[in-house]
């Protein structure tokens, strides 16, 4: 597949762009920007990946794989306009789980810590960790604000903010796991997955491809699970003072 | 001794007017005492500072300067999450919490035995229900029911202080007078000092051992319920009771 192809498949873009100038939408801006990043950036990181694959050197890896939990971070925690906390409960959530999946299935020996299967696995893990922080930080301040009566009525009788907010947690967690729970359930019925389609297109058979695919699968409900605990949780902590009153603006 | 003591307690809120963060004084260093087991009503035009008053005492939220004494002990001294119990909230609007009638009367409790089951058929009784309701959904409750057993929920925790935030204000006329009467039966029986905020004078005279006037963060007047409302001494309270108190002038 050569350079030829790829401009080719740029005719699909152009499919959406006339959608939205037809149709009005004024997104002509954002297709262009998201074409050109998405384009600069794949590039950028095909050469990358092709240096830190040549090098295989685990502290290179494990830099990479901070890189891209530090970007998941940011993107997360960019959902509560800016906070600090929110970039930093995200990093620490996303970071938490990546490392807990990618460590146990390397100390398992179900992967080998070589960079063509670690960084793509990570990669997978971060992007999925990722969505559910975020989705973990926006359910968690809308369970706050729509529930502030409940959660002050719980507060007045006595009992600490966790045991306020219990409720608003469990909520706060399921909403942040639908994503891969859904994708747990259609996977293979609906949608071929990234990692699954990849191997196939390479050309390995489709039973090679099904059995990473599953492992994936395993992996992102676990680090997903993680994330949004971990978010969920200390998002939580930071709507309360230290003698269990409320705070939201 | 005072049950309740305020000194000079002032609270300010900041609040957002376009782009600019103004601060405001919600009250302006009230001072109050309560004695044990008196009903002290609390009256005042709306957005006067009432609940927050109460919101302080149950300490929902904080003082901005000043002190809340409970039994002479600051307030700051003693372990929020027990003061929470002892001085009790009771909100104008009864929020259940999800699940049946049993499950909100035993909310928060650590020990659920046939102690608690005991207490919880008593202070059923005590709000004039049956134990029919325990099994009902309580998002299906009416109003009245809904703060029956909001009230009876906060009796499980055996407080010795309630703060009652306008809870008849969602009512009818007819649960309104029960829900009085069981307020005073529960003075009465269980020695509780009440402290309860009203906007309606006539409840007011009927409930309280003696008033507070609270207008615009200050309070404007107290003393015997009957003998303020019937006669106040300060302007604002004589215009306020007379229904002409506008917003230009708090």
């Amino acid at each position: 597949m050569g350079i030829k192809e790829v401009l080719l498949a740029l005719i699909l873009v152009g499919v959406s762009f006339g959608i939205s100038f037809l149709k009005k939408l004024d997104l002509e801006k954002d297709l262009l920007i998201g074409t050109l990043r998405s384009f600069v950036q794949l590039i950028a990181v095909g050469y990358a990946l092709e240096l830190v694959f040549d090098l295989n050197n685990l502290w290179l890896i494990f830099l990479v794989i901070l890189i891209m939990v530090l970007v998941g971070g940011q993107t997360a925690g960019s959902r509560t306009k800016g906070s600090l906390k929110g970039f930093t409960i995200s990093t620490f959530s996303i970071g938490v789980g990546t490392f807990f999946t990618i460590g146990g299935l390397l100390l398992l020996g179900v992967i080998n810590a070589d960079p063509k299967y670690v960084i793509p696995l990570a990669g997978m893990t971060i992007g999925n960790s990722t969505t559910a922080s975020a989705l973990a930080l926006e359910r968690m301040h809308s369970e706050m604000k729509n529930k502030k009566d409940q959660i002050e009525q719980a507060l007045s009788l006595g009992v600490t903010s966790s045991q306020a907010v219990e409720h608003s947690f469990k909520a706060t967690v399921r909403a942040a796991m639908i994503p891969t729970l859904n994708l747990m359930k259609i996977v293979g019925l609906v949608q071929l997955p990234g990692a699954m389609t990849g191997m196939i297109l390479a050309g390995a058979s489709p039973l090679q491809a099904v059995k990473l695919q599953i492992i994936v699968v395993y992996m992102l409900i676990c680090a997903v699970s993680i994330a949004a605990v971990i978010t969920a949780r200390l998002s939580q902590s930071t709507y309360f003072t230290k003698y269990h009153q409320l705070v939201i603006s | 001794m005072c049950k309740i003591e305020l000194k000079k307690v002032t609270r300010k809120r900041t609040t957002k007017e376009g782009n600019n963060l103004k601060e405001m004084e919600v009250l302006k260093g009230v001072d109050l005492s309560v004695m044990p087991e008196e009903i002290c009503t609390i009256l005042g035009p709306s957005g006067s500072g009432k609940s927050t008053l109460l919101r302080l005492i149950n300490r929902l939220e904080e003082v901005s300067s000043g002190s809340i004494c409970l039994d002479g002990i600051d307030i700051k001294e003693l372990e929020v999450l027990n003061l929470r119990k002892r001085v009790s909230l009771v909100f104008q609007v009864p929020v259940m919490f999800d699940g049946n009638v049993e499950e909100n009367l035993l909310f928060g409790l650590k020990v659920r035995d046939e102690k608690s089951e005991k207490e919880m058929m008593k202070c059923l009784n005590l709000v004039g229900l049956d134990s029919d309701f325990l099994k009902r959904d309580s998002q299906e409750l009416s109003i009245g029911e809904r703060q029956r057993v909001s009230l009876a929920r906060t009796l499980m925790h055996k407080p010795e202080v309630l703060l009652l935030d306008e809870p008849t204000s969602a009512l009818d006329p007819t649960a309104t007078l029960q829900i009085e009467k069981l307020i005073k039966d529960l003075n009465q029986e269980l020695k509780l000092t009440i402290l309860f905020v009203t906007h309606n004078l006539s409840q007011a005279q009927r409930l309280g051992h003696r008033c507070v006037i609270i207008i615009d963060g200050e309070k404007v007047e107290e003393g015997d319920s009957q003998i303020v409302l019937q006669n106040p001494d300060n302007p604002l309270s004589q215009k306020f009771i007379r229904g002409e108190l506008v917003k230009e002038e708090k």
